[in-house]
């Protein structure tokens, strides 16, 4: 029910379109690196996908970064400005429910745009890469396979960001703070484990250039990290409940 | 109503925002990073750049290239949403002023706030430097001619771009996409700088010239000087044509 709440509500806030946008926005970052500049990547001896989530990722993690950011902050935003969270916690129903359900929304959202921008990797390697064959099963299960790690590696983003959005009445405070977080998360260096747990740096990896342990470990603290968020947020709100 | 106090009365309504304690944070943890990598700056000799230039120069690149503008969008949401809450906006505008001049108002402002972070900037650079020259036993401090030469080269060229952030804000009344648009503006920026065009595209005029300000200090490195030519008439254009729109439609939205 609190799903089909949380529909309603985006319906005048722009939210899809704001994500199929920004999805087609990404997907364009590769498909134009390839059509300026195709003979740069097309003589590499690397797997194609690979190739081209070198060459483009840090770019489209970026938009998706900041895509998922702001329409966190928007969600939230909703209930804040006419003072609609107030009606809402007089009703018999669970504020964390409220969480959980933007939560899923925007995962929701998430799955769509990285779906389009996957969609585009894959035309940039049929286009440029195949030298005319197509792609077969292998191709697929690996493409498949990196686009359930780049979404699970998103989730993060998005619980810290609406539990950052949930604390803070103003706009521009919890957009403010993701901010901070999604800059700091660029000036993280890479080759450290534990900082790359950073829930805000954790999109600019891909499975492509990893090796099969690490992957594994990355997953595993990601689960870890989804839990840890979620409890916060649960504590967080009941302390708010006794101060208000 | 005179210009200044109405100013004024702006900043009187931003004063509980706590703005300034987040464009503190963004600028802290600018130059965290710089601090613990001092001893990088020794390895940039083949550029033929100097440790302190480097030094400088590094932290305000990271700067100019997404915290800058994204500070900028920042500051607009602040700005529109205090008044967009609870309504304010429409009993300024029952007001016998003209929307027009508490547009330009807000946009000072804006202007203000901005000065605000780049002089906070310089501060922490300071700050850093002179952590930096403890630990690597090297003075990294330069002089402050310098250092506030560059802070107001990237000030002076931010403000075409400030113009079209506050015509975003205004003109597009949904915050997901005046945020969005203009968040994902700054992500090109990287690629705009290393083309032709680069004059049309205001986003990355401080980064441009901060990497240029880079080029000259680094006498290996050949990146090509500034040239004002097609660069100032133009970005004088955008700057006029993004503030007389965002005038002309400040408060339409309202008053249908």
């Amino acid at each position: 029910m609190s799903y089909a709440l949380e529909c309603k509500k985006i319906k005048r806030t722009g939210l899809i379109s704001a994500f199929l946008v920004g999805g087609l926005l990404a997907s364009l970052v590769p498909i134009l690196n390839m059509a300026v500049r195709s003979e740069m990547y097309t003589h590499a001896n690397e797997p194609a996908l690979q190739i081209l989530l070198d060459a483009n990722w840090q770019m489209m993690a970026m938009l998706n970064l900041l895509l998922t950011v702001s329409g966190a902050c928007v969600m939230y935003h909703i209930e804040f400005a006419d003072n609609g969270i107030q009606r809402l916690s007089t009703l018999p129903f669970q504020e964390s429910s409220l969480f959980f359900g933007k939560a899923l929304v925007l995962t929701v959202l998430d799955i769509l745009a990285l779906f389009i921008e996957t969609m585009a990797l894959a035309f940039c390697c049929q286009y440029w890469f195949s030298n005319g064959a197509p792609f077969g099963s292998r191709f697929f299960a690996e493409l498949f396979a990196n686009y359930g790690y780049l979404l699970l590696l998103m989730l993060p983003v998005i619980l810290t960001s609406l539990l950052i959005a949930s604390a803070c009445k103003n706009m521009w405070i919890s957009l403010g703070i993701n901010v901070v977080c999604v800059f700091t998360a660029t000036m993280l260096p890479t080759n450290n484990f534990a900082l790359s747990l950073f829930p805000f740096a954790l999109p600019f990896q891909t499975l492509a250039g990893t090796n099969m342990d690490q992957a594994i470990y990355f997953m595993i603290s990601v689960v870890i990290e989804i839990i840890i968020i979620g409890i916060v947020e649960l504590i967080y709100l009941r302390i708010r409940r006794c101060f208000e | 109503m005179n210009f200044f106090s109405l100013i004024g009365i702006e900043f009187k309504k931003i004063r509980r925002s706590k703005i300034l304690w987040i464009l503190l944070a963004a600028v802290i943890i600018l130059w965290l990073p710089s601090i613990f990598n001092a001893h990088m700056n020794f390895e940039m000799q083949d550029t033929g750049i100097s440790p302190q230039s480097n030094f400088l120069i590094q932290g305000f690149m990271g700067m100019a290239w997404f915290m800058f503008p994204a500070c900028i969008i920042l500051s607009t949401v602040l700005l529109n949403q205090t008044e967009r809450g609870n309504k304010g906006i429409l009993k300024m505008l029952a007001l016998p002023v003209e929307p027009a001049r508490l547009c330009l108002a807000k946009f000072v402002v804006l202007l203000c706030l901005t000065i605000a972070q780049i002089l906070m900037t310089a501060g922490m650079y300071f700050v850093s430097a002179a952590i930096a020259s403890q630990t690597q036993n090297y003075a990294f401090i330069l002089s402050p001619l310098i250092v506030f030469k560059e802070a107001g080269l990237i000030c002076l060229s931010s403000i075409p771009m400030m113009s079209f952030f506050w015509l975003l804000s205004i003109c597009i009344q949904t915050p997901i996409f005046s945020v969005g648009l203009g968040l994902a503006a700054i992500v090109p920026s990287v690629l705009m700088i290393n083309t032709k065009i680069w004059f049309a595209y205001p986003m990355c005029y401080p980064f441009y010239i901060i990497t240029s300000e880079y080029g000259r200090m680094a006498s290996n490195l050949s990146f090509s000087s500034v040239e004002f030519f097609p660069w100032l008439p133009v970005a004088i254009g955008i700057t006029a044509i993004c503030l007389i729109i965002s005038c002309l439609c400040f408060g339409q939205a309202e008053r249908r």
